[in-house]
């Protein structure tokens, strides 16, 4: 598990397999621009990032799809994205603004 | 969020953990009655009750850099998540969770009684 700063599609793609054959769970603090990815639960990329500094409110669970493109490439699914408190009670984000920003921050990271 | 209810979350972060604990595992018991009775939105309701108490002690918990309890409570969050709101992926059984609360609230009804 670790904070992306930057990184290539194929070293995306490369991070596959540890814990899921195509897929890797990512955790987006979209206050602070911050992407975490690479763990078996959305749950452990978020305490990681609690631990941190980030707010609660501010994340948001992901899997990123790398070798999909287009609306496959990230899907905005997580037990952790369940908060009735803000409005959110499906574990998809419903705020169509809100997943622009986490697709945002995603595509910033990668070169 | 009113300000009886922002006094209350405040009160809640102070209780002591177990005490914490135990004020969820009454809404996770009030849900698993009701998903037993197949009444969706009770259960919904109660697991958000059952949220917002969680999330109150994670807050708590990051606040005073708890690490293990941080994980932890993050854990026990996505569990309960998975269980009634969701397939039940990680094959909760339902009554190996509620006892899991229940230790808590019997450590705390201990402490109390000292």
């Amino acid at each position: 598990m670790k904070i992306i700063e930057k990184i290539t599609l194929k070293e995306l793609q490369a991070m596959t397999g540890e814990y899921y054959d195509d897929m890797i769970k990512g955790v987006v603090d979209v206050r602070n621009g911050i992407l975490a990815l690479n763990a078996a639960l959305h749950s452990e990329i978020k305490s990681f990032l609690l631990d941190g500094g980030s707010a609660q409110e501010d994340l948001w669970g992901i899997n990123i799809f790398p070798f999909l493109e287009g609306e496959d490439f990230i899907v905005y699914e997580s037990l952790i994205n369940i908060r009735p408190a803000q409005n959110n009670r499906s574990n998809i984000v419903q705020d169509g603004n809100l997943k622009k920003q986490i697709a945002k921050i995603v595509h910033s990271k990668i070169i | 969020m009113t300000r009886s209810r922002k006094t209350l979350q405040e009160r809640f972060e102070q209780m002591p953990l177990a005490e914490q604990m135990g004020n969820i595992g009454s809404e996770v018991s009030r849900a698993t009655y009701f998903k037993n009775k197949n009444n969706p939105e009770q259960v919904f309701n109660c697991i958000a009750r059952a949220l917002e108490l969680t999330d109150s002690s994670i807050k708590a918990a990051q606040k005073n850099k708890l690490r293990g309890t941080l994980k932890e409570l993050c854990l026990m969050r996505e569990v309960m998540c998975d269980y009634f709101l969701g397939n039940n992926e990680y094959n909760i059984n339902i009554k190996s969770f509620q006892n899991y609360f229940t230790q808590f609230a019997i450590a705390a009804a201990l402490k109390k009684g000292k």
